[in-house]
Parts: structure tokens; sequence; C-alpha cells
């Protein structure tokens, strides 16, 4: 298959958000109630879904909010990035890598009291390709057959072999749905997952509450309300003043110094999948000569970007790669910060002075870094305007889909994203037909093969300056001091709610 | 009186027309096919294609039109194409929380105005009179949002007294609904206390200076138990006018104090859907906050005539 | 000789002062108000920045400087807008018949019912926020006080002596509008004036604030305010420049037109 281009708006839409996530288990929950216990927790988190389908809508809100916690899918991540069983206990793969074999569990039930059995799976596998409209479902495009043997054994067989198959089959295209509970996906979510739906006051909070039809370990609490916020301030604002127990994603670093100063709080900081990239659109005739790209990149001071804009929060990565995926490698010196170098790559390529438009989204953290990319960028001599196009829609439109631009800043942050974001078809119209081999071997291959593939492919991108990283986001939670279980790394699409607990 | 009250519902009913047809001309013209926006912009032709019809989008303006105003009149506001839910009860919901906020504000507001602005008129040439008159030159300077914030600042963060932010509805927890709403309404109130505190000042003067308060001082009132017998009742009438003002223009001003304090309330609605390109949500907000203003501002036009026997006799 | 108007004066000054600022900060502002320095960010302020710098690094003396042109600006374009349909709008009004006198106020009425934050948000979802459609959208919510106080004053001059002489001379309604209406409201124009510029003030900073105003990296005193929020535990500072800033502009222009007020019609002056 070809890697489909457009498959990232999810991601993009994201961007507003940092996907916080799953897999967290470590922390013990032993001490303190017992998970029969009447407590509630409230979690605050940034952007609100629009709506609570996710086969339709695009964003990283309704998956953050849903999967894990509402829909199991048959296998997920755990916190060191391995796949491991979900709703199914194993599986086997053929010695072609075509055909996977699940044995699934038997008692699990959905919401709307049918059981969940291989029918269920088969269909929901079967709605990917055929009902769903968001560009995510292109992943199943690999899948030729999938086929119910008995309730608790399923069989799909691939066209070709596809690492990717497996590894998208833990983010929401995976999700489990049951055959008699999609009419109202959008209002009305069904699944096996250990919470359900409460309540949804639109504009304000999604209330969770435990499902007591669960077929796994019961979770801690008896309700979570999600509750949503506009504005950074308002969101710290609430944790201070005892509104929420948790900010579940930062998004004001500088302003982290009250909660570290005070004992009452625990601040968590990790990695998550979200590379900040400064995109250019490589189909400008200004970005097909490399040395521009190169010079754009040397440019830069990155840490000192970094300190401006975030804090100093996050990490350097210099390629699409974040630290938890088994191909990472730190490129961040494949281009470092030199001036006088980044001025005569331009003055060979004849670029200097040129005029390049920074159409910015209205985030918070791409309107504070656009700002210094400005600054720098002009003193290597080039000429950069900023206009902002309001976010998700006019920037959507604008760039994601016309490509009217020559650079913008989003993060990115869908699991392993480099090859959907480096492509002809997606916005940053990059063209290379080393990168899409190198990409098609390391989904065909075995594990080794794959990894040697992807790390190739990283230097590659990074070598090439398709575009350039600023920083990957951190995973910053603030929390009351006797929540348990928050992750410490987010490198999942869900913000696990299952493995929380007071102390 | 009655040819007045027909002649002023005759306006109001032409007006909520021109501005249905201007609301809904303006949201024709935004650039970009609703269905595609709301489909986001992977969606397949087919996907569109279906949802321009289950919409009625494919249909002549002029026929969506009418469907939008005729669903308006039976209180049926549509389902929006993004979120696929009921847009009415969304609304109501809102515009409760909007209307809870505004009226709070305006109390304040009221109970701050009326005793300094008449303090202000009743002592011009003093001191106190003029130190309340600088201070309310300062309170009209300072935006409701900047308010907000420093008054957030101190008596949430600081403090600890009252919570910085949040919306409960009365109905769930009255007393938390007392605590959240205190420090926003203050906000609003404050701001818009001092702009009334200046019609009320010169509303009062210009009643002082009327015959029969002068009258009624030469009869040896004092000048409060004066203003206190005769003057307020006339000075009522620009002061109503400006409060009916203020409350319209509250409405959606609001939004910035909503922003400030996580407050869900219509303004919210309004910045939300638009920036989800949620374009039927944004027509009916739209439409429900214009003809808000209109209603108040005939309602005003009406209390107007009731508290001014003057006006009662000549039409104008 | 009158006694001196302390609004006037004091309202005269802070916006010479804010003017002056602007000008000043087109030839000379202490740094470059959009440079970005991560080497000297967050500095308190001290004898080389002496309002401090913000988290860019960017001299915050400067940003109010060169932030006090977007402010006069944004002013001069809305009241602009609103004078120049109000105006005419307020003076046919007050000339023409009954009937479409009616029909002018009432549909100035109905624009009352589109506050300029509605319009802005409006503007801002068809054409995409910018300074501009924020000027433009407070100008056309200004229309209707213009018009509104033009009409009351026009009407007043219209039972003049010399507009009914001229009238009974046979003299067509433009020459009467623009030789005898105009000047004698002219003063009533720049009251209105002043007093609009302050909202406008105002209105431009709740925009900026909400994301629908002036887009970085402009500097504007709303937007700064904004971006403040964050440091409100840290830096409070970043916030009291820019809130005293706006403060200041609003109460010099409301200052103006209350002093103008008095001076135009002294028999007012001990009651307002």
């Amino acid at each position: 298959m070809k890697s489909y281009p457009t498959r990232a708006v999810a991601l993009l839409a994201t961007a507003g958000l940092l996907v916080v996530t799953a897999c967290s288990a470590g922390s013990s929950t032993s001490s303190g109630s017992s998970p029969g216990a009447d407590q509630s927790l409230s979690i605050g988190l940034v952007a609100e879904p629009a709506s609570l389908d996710f086969t339709t809508t695009d964003g990283a809100a309704i998956p953050q909010a849903l999967l894990g916690n509402v829909y199991n899918g048959l296998v997920k991540q755990d916190e060191t990035g391995k796949i491991v069983p979900d709703l199914a206990k194993s599986w086997t793969v053929s010695p072609d890598r075509k055909t996977y074999t699940f044995t699934l569990v038997d008692n699990a039930k959905f919401t709307n009291g049918a059981a969940f059995t291989a029918a269920d799976a088969v269909f929901s596998i079967n709605q990917v390709k055929t009902k769903w409209t968001t560009s995510l479902k292109a992943a199943m495009d690999v899948v030729q057959n999938a086929k119910a043997d008995s309730p608790t054994k399923l069989t799909v067989t691939l066209a070709k072999p596809s690492n990717d198959w497996l590894f998208r089959m833990t983010t929401r295209i995976g999700a489990m749905f049951s055959q008699t509970g999609v009419d109202k996906l959008a209002t009305d979510p069904v699944g096996t997952g250990p919470y359900k739906l409460g309540s949804w006051k639109r504009g304000d909070s999604i209330v969770l509450q435990r499902s007591d039809t669960y077929w796994g370990t019961k979770p801690f609490f008896n309700q979570v309300t999600l509750k949503y916020f506009k504005d950074p301030t308002a969101l710290n604002n609430a944790l201070l003043t005892g509104t929420i127990n948790v900010v579940g994603t930062v998004q004001a670093p500088e302003a982290l110094s009250q909660f570290t100063s005070n004992d009452k709080y625990q601040v968590i900081e990790g990695t998550t999948n979200g590379e900040v990239l400064l995109s250019f659109n490589n189909s400008r005739p200004v970005f097909k000569d490399v040395r521009v790209r190169q010079a754009i990149r040397q440019a830069i001071d990155h840490k000192a970007l970094l300190d401006t804009c975030f804090a100093g929060r996050g990490k350097l990565i210099g390629s699409m790669v974040p630290p938890t995926d088994p191909w990472y490698e730190d490129l961040t010196s494949v281009a470092p910060y030199d001036l006088a170098k980044a001025k005569s790559l331009l003055q060979a390529a004849g670029a200097t002075g040129a005029s390049l438009r920074l159409r910015l989204p209205t985030l918070p953290y791409a309107t504070s870094c656009g700002q210094v990319v400005k600054s720098q960028l002009e003193q290597a001599g080039l000429k950069v305007t900023i206009d902002q196009l309001e976010f998700p829609a006019a920037w959507l439109t604008t760039v994601f889909k016309n490509a009217d631009y020559d650079m913008s800043i989003i993060a990115h942050v869908e699991p392993r994203d480099l090859g959907a974001v480096f492509n002809a078809k997606y916005y940053t119209r990059y063209d290379d037909p080393t990168l899409q081999a190198l990409l098609a071997s390391a989904d065909a291959g075995d594990e080794a093969t794959q990894v040697a593939d992807m790390k190739k492919a990283a230097r590659r991108v990074s070598e090439q300056a398709a575009g350039d990283w600023l920083f990957l986001l951190p995973n910053l939670m603030v929390a009351e001091k006797n929540i348990t279980g928050l992750p410490q790394n987010a490198i999942t699409e869900s913000f696990d709610l299952s493995h929380l607990a007071r102390s | 009186m009655i040819i007045r009250l027909i002649e002023r519902t005759a306006v109001l009913l032409v007006s909520l027309v021109v501005s249905s047809v201007l609301v809904f001309a303006f949201m024709a013209v935004l650039p970009g096919d609703p269905a595609r926006v709301a489909l986001g912009v992977n969606a397949s032709e087919e996907a569109v294609a279906q949802l321009r019809e289950q919409f009625g989008l494919d249909r002549p303006l002029p026929t969506q039109y009418l469907d939008w105003l005729g669903g308006l009149l039976r209180g049926d506001f549509g389902i929006s194409y993004v979120s696929k839910a009921a847009i009415g009860p969304q609304i109501i919901d809102r515009f409760q929380v909007t209307l809870w906020l505004v009226v709070a504000g305006m109390i304040i507001a009221l109970v701050i105005a009326v005793p300094a602005g008449t303090v202000m008129a009743a002592r011009h040439r003093h001191v106190s009179g003029l130190a309340l008159s600088a201070l309310s030159q300062v309170g009209v300077a300072v935006p409701a949002f900047l308010a907000g914030i420093l008054l957030i600042t101190l008596f949430a963060v600081k403090l600890g007294w009252l919570p910085a932010n949040g919306w409960t509805p009365p109905a769930e927890d009255p007393g938390m609904f007392l605590q959240q709403l205190i420090l926003p309404a203050l906000a609003l109130g404050l701001v818009q206390g001092a702009v009334l505190t200046r019609y009320v000042r010169s509303a009062v003067l210009e009643v002082l200076r009327e015959d029969y308060l002068r009258t009624a001082r030469a009869k040896g009132l004092r000048p409060f138990p004066a203003l206190w017998r005769h003057g307020l009742r006339n000075a009522a009438v620009p002061v109503v006018t400006v409060l009916g003002l203020q409350l319209a223009t509250l409405l959606i001003g609001a939004v910035v104090v909503e922003r400030v304090f996580v407050i869900p309330g219509l303004g919210s609605l309004l910045l939300d859907a638009v920036s989800n390109r949620d374009l039927l949500l944004v027509q009916d907000v739209v439409m429900v906050l214009v003809v808000a203003v209109l209603v108040v501002n005939f309602f005003v036009d009406l209390l107007y005539v009731a508290l001014d026997p003057r006006l009662r006799v000549s039409s104008r | 000789m009158r006694r001196l108007n302390p609004s006037l004066v004091a309202g005269g000054v802070i916006v010479l002062l804010i003017v002056v600022t602007a000008l000043v900060s087109f030839v000379w502002t202490p740094y470059d108000a959009t440079l970005v320095d991560p080497a000297s960010r967050l500095l308190k302020p001290s004898w080389s920045h002496w309002f401090g710098t913000d988290k860019f690094g960017r001299d915050v003396l400067s940003q109010i400087m060169v932030g006090s042109r977007t402010t006069l600006f944004v002013g001069i374009v809305a009241v602009g807008v609103a004078a120049v349909i109000g105006v005419p709008l307020g003076i046919l009004a007050a000339m023409s018949r009954r009937w479409s006198s009616e029909v002018i106020m009432r549909s100035n009425d109905l624009l009352l019912a589109f506050p300029a934050l509605l319009l802005a948000i409006m503007f801002g979802a068809v054409f995409g926020a910018s300074t501009l459609t924020a000027m433009i959208a407070i100008g056309i919510a200004s229309i209707p006080s213009f018009a509104r106080v033009i009409r009351s004053g026009a009407l007043q001059v219209m039972r003049t002596e010399y507009v009914l002489a001229a009238r009974a001379a046979g003299r067509q309604p433009f020459p009467i509008a623009v030789r005898h209406v105009l000047p004698n409201v002219a003063s009533l124009i720049t009251v209105q004036a002043s007093v609009s510029f302050a909202i406008a003030v105002l209105a431009e900073a709740a925009l900026s604030f909400l994301g629908y105003g002036t887009p970085p990296p402009t500097p504007s005193w709303g937007r700064m305010l904004q971006e403040s929020q964050e440091f409100l535990f840290s830096a409070p500072r970043l916030a009291v420049f820019p809130g005293l800033a706006i403060a200041l502009a609003v109460l010099g222009f409301n200052l103006l037109g209350d002093g103008l007020r008095d001076r135009f019609d002294p028999k007012l002056e001990d009651r307002r």
C-alpha cells in the first residue's frame, strides 16, 4: 500500500492539546480505599471534542477521552511502547506475515448489554473501511479479509506484510464497536471499557462513570470528570483553587513554578509523540533547494528557542522520531546552530533576502515559537512575515488542505507519523523516492529490518532538512500529591483513567 | 399610549425580519461549503454530498432561509453539522448561564451606581463628590477582563477565598453556584457600575435643577429627602435607558469575562462555534443575541413611557 | 477669562502624551520592539530596561510605545468609519421628512443589536481576524451613537432663525447641510469622537485578548496583557504596564470628551 498521504489531520487537529496518554500501570495503588469506594476525580484538559464520534470527526480530543476508557481495542500499547493484549488474549502471525489469528476474551460485554464476540471485531474492522470518513481509516486499507471462526477466534488476512497495521490497531481505528450500538456515536458511545459516558455538558465537561459490566479489573475511581479549559492560566488556577485534581496537560509552562514551589502538588515531566514541526512547503521554488532548507535549520538556535517559547521544557530531537520509539536516535547534531554557515548557504543558493510567509495556527505554542523563528531567520538574512490563521478551521483549509503557505508551525502528535508527514501528497509536499523506499521496506520486513530502515529514514529527513523539528512537546502534568498512576510519558492516543488512584 | 404600543411592536417585528435576513445573508457569503467544513478536509465527495442532502444545503438559498426562519418560529434551531446534536437545548442552556451572569453584574452595578451617582450629583461641588467622580472615571477605564484577572489573582489565588473559575448550575449546588458567580459578576458589575454612575449623576443633576425640586427645597426639605421624594423617579428614565442598552451589549460583551472565568455562556458558545466552523450554530447564536437585544430595547422603550408621565402625553 | 477646565486639561495632557509617544516610536524606541533576545528574557525593570523585558527578551517599554500606535490607529480608523457614516445619517435624519427620518433612525437602532464584539467575531470568521476587521467592526458598531447625537444637534440647528431664513430663501437642502448644519454640530462631533475613541480602545483590547484583534508580532496592549497571564504568579509586572496603558488611554479620551463638552456648552459646565 502506498503510505497514505493525508492521514494525519487528526494528529494535527490535536496539536492544540498534547495528547496525554495511557499505560502507566507503574505506580502502585495498594494503599488507601479499595476500588469499591465512591471516589471521584476531576481532570483539567485543553481542547474539548466537538463530537464524540471519531469515526467521522478528526481530532485528538475524542480518543483522548474515550479510547481505553469507553472503548477497548484488540491490542494496546504498554508504557514502554510494546504491543500487549487487550480484548485479544493472544495472537499468532503466519510465516508469510500476512495472516493474524486472534484469540479473544470471552467475558467482555458492551454497555448496551450485548456480549463482545469475534463478529463484533469483524464488524468494527469492516466499518473502518466502509463507514469511517476520517483520513486515519487508510491504515485499514491493507486488510483483505476479516473472519470470525468462532465467537472467540478472529482471523485477519492482509494484502501484504505490514508491521504498521498491528501497531495502528492500538490506536483509535482498532476500537471495538457493538454491532447494535453504533446509531448515535456522536452523542452516545457504546464500548466494552472500564468507563461509560455519564454526561456531556458541552463547553464544560465530560463525565465518565465506572461501568458495572466491565470484564477486567474495575478502576479505582467511580466517576471521572474531564473538564475543558480554553485558557491555560485558567486551567492552572482551577487546580490551585481545588476545582480540579489534575492538570492533564500544562500549556503554560512558565507558570509551573507556582506548583514546583508548593508541596501540595506533584509535577510530572516526560515525553510525548508531539513533534513541533516548522514545516516547509517543499513545492515552493525557494524550498526546492536543499541548501535553503538546511540554512533555515542552522539559523535557528533550538536551545534558545525552547527556553524562550516553552520555558525550556521539552526535548530537542532533530528528526521526526520521539525517544519512546524503538528506532530513536539523537539527531540534533545533524544541523547544529551556526549563523555564519546559514548565511553562506543562503548566499550560495542565491536566497539571501528571500521573503517567506510563516502562517501560524492560533495556538499558544505556535504563536510564541513563530515570533522566535521569525526573529532568528531575519538575522540570517531572510524576510519573514507572520500571519495567523484561526485553528482549526482556517488553518486546516489554507495550510493543510490547500498548501497555501511557505512555512508553518504545528505539533504532529500522531504516533509513528514520519511516513505520513513527509509525503508528496501531504501539506509538506515532500517528494522523496529514497525515503518512500526505506519506509516500504521497514513496513514489510522483520523487526530488525524495521528498526534499521526507520533509523535510516529518520536520518534521511533530517539530513535533507524536509522540515525543522523545533522540539518535542513534553508530557507535563501537575496533580495533587496523593494521585497515583499518572503516566510519565504520553505515547498513546488515550488518557487511560483505569490506572489512576488516590493514595 | 396604545398607538405607541402598536407602533413599537410593528417596528420590532420589521427589525426582527430584517435582521434575520442580514444574519442569514452574512452566513451565506461565508467562504466554504458548510458540509465540507463540517466533515474536515479529508472527507470524500460522497460523504460531503450526503451531508449536504441530509441538512438540505443543496436547496436554493431562499428555501433554506424560510425553512430556517420557520424552524426558529417553532422553536426548532436545527441540528449542528459538526456535533450532530440539537442546537436548541444548547442555546437555552448557555443563554441561562449568561443571563445569570449579566443580571448579577447589573445588580452589582446598580447597587454601586445609584447611591454613588446620587451623592456625586448632590455634592458635586464638594470634595466627596469630586473624589467619587474621579474614582468612577478610573473605573470606566478598566477593561472588564483586566478587572477579572485582578480579582482572580487576589481573591482566588492569593487569598483562596473563592474559586478561580468554573460554573455550577444553581439547581445542582446553590452554594457552589453563588461562590463561583461572585467574582465574574463583580468583574462585570464594577466596570458597568462605574459607567452607570456617570449617567445616574447627570440624570440626578438634571432633576436637581427642575422647578419642582427647587420648590421642594424652598419648602425646607433637605437635598436628599427632596430627591428621594421627588427626584429619583424622574432621574430613572435616562438611567433605565442606559441600563437596557448595557444589558443588551453585555449579552455578548460578557464573553471576555466568560473566557477569563471559564464560564460556559452564550459568548463562549459563539467563539467555539466560530473556531469549529459550526456554521448553523453560529447563525443561531447570532440570531438569538440580536433578538435578545431588540426585545430588550423594545421593553426599555415601553418602560420609558411608563416611567415618564410627560412622554405619555406627547407621542414622541 | 473662564476658569480652567480640569477635565479638558487632564484629558488633553494624557492624549497628547499618547500621541507624542506614538510619534516618537516611529523614529526612536529604546530597543527594537519585536527583536527576540533569549539572553535577556524576563529581566526586572532596570536602568537599561525601564519596564523590564518579556518572555521573548523584548523590551516592554519599547512595546508599549509601539503599541500606542496600534491603539491610536485602531481608534482613528474606527472613529473615522463611524463619523463618516454616522454624521451624514444623523444630519439626513434631522433634515428629512418624518417618515424617512423614522426609517433612518430605526435602521440605526437595528444596528445597535450588532455590538462591536459580535461584528468583529463575525468578520473574523469570514475574513480572518486582523487589525482591519477589528477596526471596521468597532467603527460600524459606533455608527448609531454618532447618528443619534448628531441628529438631535442638527434638529436644534434646523430650528434656528438663519436656517429657517435660508430655507425660506429657497436654498437647497445640501448647501444648507454643509454651510449651516455641519459647522454647528462640529463641536458635537468632536465630543462624540473623543468618547467613541475611548470605547474603541477598550474594544480593541478585548478583541486582542480574545485573539480577534491585532495579530503578532505587531505589539498591541491587549495582546501583551493576554500574553502576560501565564506570568501573573512569577512576573505580574508584565500585566501591570499594558493594563495601565489601556486604562490611561481610556481615561484620557473620556476626560477629553467631558472637557470638550463643558467647553462647547458652557451652560452645562457645572452639571457634568
